[in-house]
């Protein structure tokens, strides 16, 4: 029982790196847009990445994150239990690293590269699925490329439509709360699958997605008012969109919580699954209150290290304007959520970065720092390995000591 | 360390819009010493030449600045490239404009007939207007990139471009006419007279020369 209780505090910890180091990356663009404050930032991303977390966090996981280890040449439970630990410990402390350099690594490889350490040192090699270890390294790959196509097309449909019309600011008016109802389409029709465990997509798209979306767009059109004073239409179309920003930095936080979570408290819920019944094959329940601590630790994560990040951010950029930030936030928490539902390996971070070439490349930032973006991508190359590394030493000495 | 302030590197369209600012404050200073000059106020013009070379100084320093910062690791809107013969090019408006207060400053204007004079003034102005057409050229070009290159907006910038050319042409057949004038006179003008003339021409000409070839950069950004 004392080790179940480790890996509570554990997957705390690893909840709270989460909080701090990825907080950052899913709000930094609307606190540098100046669409909210960094305490602002702090209280969005804390209620609702503890909403996503708890209410669309996955309530089944895997033993073993992914099936990135055969689970069949586990025999003996005190090996989940050490490697549990040992990955888990071992992504907490990436992390925190990664964090302190301010690198935006996946949470997601962190935990993964800490599994795969485990099970190298337990049985070799051959314990890996190297299948399931192509995937995920393919969505290296993946969430970046998914993330800028969206991006880039996210950012045309917004120039076709309000940039390219004749009045851009009577276009934003009605535009802007196109997309806002588009996310709740989408937030919608996942409230149906995981909070209402609905089956069927097209009755949740039908019946939750599109009148959830159509009433958030009513009512997001009557409150946006036109009453500032109107000199230069760009700005007051950027003013809709920094209003705009507020509700979708919000929603990376949701996307954000409902797919990070699981790296957290999978290994916590195969731990308690262990202990509570034994050997309990491939996928475990999770229970509510593994949820809840795992969105607890993230929102204490974002509280306590994320404000400090967030404070030099939105102090920093000033060169992001605050249509480029909405389409950024808008198409990393879309592709987020839907691949998260569809059971694709996405890592928020790759595509929140994947999302800022694509606006790039539809030549919508005026500049991006590609020695910072070559940076960027080598800590995630290095994301595995490392929390690899640092899981096996772990491992060894539980099996060690314990 | 965080990467995200790093990520996003500073625009270079507002320290290109601060440079042609500086620039137009040049033109403009010789506009006012044109003037002087025409109206034969020649210790106001000498002042105003002298500005013209500082204020050329700062557009300068502020040109060496943006040169320094494009990193050639930035993946821009415009090409790199674009941008630094655009800047090169707007440079050389200031510097043109530099070149005609250096003849204004040495040259014998005592000497001019009144017909060449009211050629080279209308020369000057219409010149120097190009350099102000450049300016607004500029900005509307942050405007084209800020919009994601809409339609309108570059429809806006290319009808900038066009009145740039339409003023370097007509300064062009100034130019012709005014060599026709001083070489009529080529019996009763002294040599130093002529040069002296033939240069304030041509350094006034080459205002609108280099505005056009700027703008023809600006246009080469919005093809790609």
């Amino acid at each position: 029982m004392s080790w179940l209780l480790l890996t509570v505090i554990l997957g705390f910890a690893m909840a709270w790196a989460i909080g701090a180091n990825d907080a950052a990356n899913s709000m930094s663009t609307a606190v540098g847009a100046g669409a909210i404050t960094p305490k602002q930032a702090v209280l969005i991303a804390g209620i609702l990445e503890f909403a996503g977390a708890y209410f669309f966090g996955k309530s089944v996981t895997e033993t073993i994150r992914k099936g990135i280890l055969d689970p069949a040449k586990i025999t003996d439970p005190a090996v989940l239990i050490y490697g549990s630990i040992a990955a888990l410990l071992a992504a907490t402390v990436w992390l925190i690293i990664a964090t302190k350099f301010g690198l935006p690594v996946s949470t997601t490889h962190s935990i993964i590269g800490g599994i795969a350490g485990y099970g190298v040192v337990y049985a070799g090699f051959s314990i890996v699925n190297w299948g399931k270890m192509t995937q995920v390294v393919l969505s290296w790959i993946l969430s970046p490329i998914v993330g800028a196509v969206m991006a880039y097309l996210v950012f045309k449909a917004l120039t076709r439509t309000i940039f390219a019309s004749d009045n851009p600011l009577k276009s934003a008016r009605l535009w802007s709360p196109f997309w806002i109802g588009l996310a709740f389409v989408v937030i919608g029709t996942m409230f149906y699958i995981k909070v209402l465990h609905g089956k069927d997509l097209k009755t949740g798209v039908l019946l939750y997605g599109i009148p959830a979306g159509f009433v958030v767009f009513l009512i997001t059109y009557a409150l946006i008012r036109l009453k500032f004073p109107i000199n230069d239409p760009y700005i007051g179309v950027e003013s809709i969109f920094r209003r705009v920003q507020v509700v979708t930095s919000g929603y990376v936080a949701l996307a954000h919580g409902a797919n990070d979570v699981a790296n957290a408290i999978g290994p916590v819920a195969a731990v308690y699954a262990v202990a509570s019944m034994g050997m309990a094959g491939m996928k475990v329940p999770v229970p509510r209150w593994i949820l809840a601590l795992g969105g607890l630790g993230i929102a204490v994560g974002v509280a306590t290290y994320g404000y400090r990040v967030m404070e030099t951010v939105g102090r920093r950029i000033t060169e992001l304007t605050n249509t480029r930030g909405f389409t950024i936030d808008f198409s990393a928490a879309t592709v987020v959520l839907a691949a998260s539902w569809l059971g694709m390996p996405i890592s928020t971070t790759h595509t929140v970065v994947g999302a800022v070439v694509g606006v790039g490349l539809a030549r919508g930032i005026k500049a991006i720092n590609t020695s910072i973006l070559r940076d960027i991508v080598i800590s995630w190359f290095v994301t595995v390995p490392v929390a690899g590394l640092i899981s096996a030493v772990i491992f060894k000495v539980l099996m060690l000591v314990g | 360390m965080q990467v995200w302030t790093k990520l996003f590197a500073k625009s270079p369209f507002k320290p290109l819009i601060k440079h042609s600012e500086v620039v137009i404050q040049t033109v403009e200073a010789l506009e006012k010493a044109l003037n002087a000059w025409y109206h034969g106020n020649y210790g106001e013009m000498r002042d105003l030449a002298i500005e013209v070379d500082r204020l050329e100084d700062i557009a300068d320093r502020i040109k060496e600045e943006i040169r320094d910062s494009l990193s050639s690791r930035l993946f821009m809107a415009v090409s790199r490239e674009d941008i630094l013969i655009y800047l090169h090019m707007q440079d050389k408006v200031a510097d043109s404009a530099e070149d005609t207060a250096k003849w204004l400053l040495v040259g014998r204007p005592e000497g001019v007939p009144e017909e060449i004079k009211e050629v080279i003034l209308t020369m000057g102005t219409e010149s120097i207007s190009a350099a102000k057409l450049l300016h607004r050229a500029i900005v509307q070009m942050d405007r084209v990139i800020e919009s994601g290159f809409a339609e309108k907006e570059i429809e806006k910038e290319y009808e900038l471009i066009h009145a740039i050319e339409d003023v370097e042409k007509a300064i062009d057949e100034l130019d012709t006419e005014l060599m026709r004038l001083v070489f009529e006179r080529a019996g009763s003008l002294d040599w130093g007279t002529g040069i002296y003339i033939l240069n304030v021409a041509r350094t006034l000409s080459n205002i609108s020369d280099k505005a056009k070839d700027a703008a023809e950069r600006l246009r080469l950004m919005m093809n790609k």
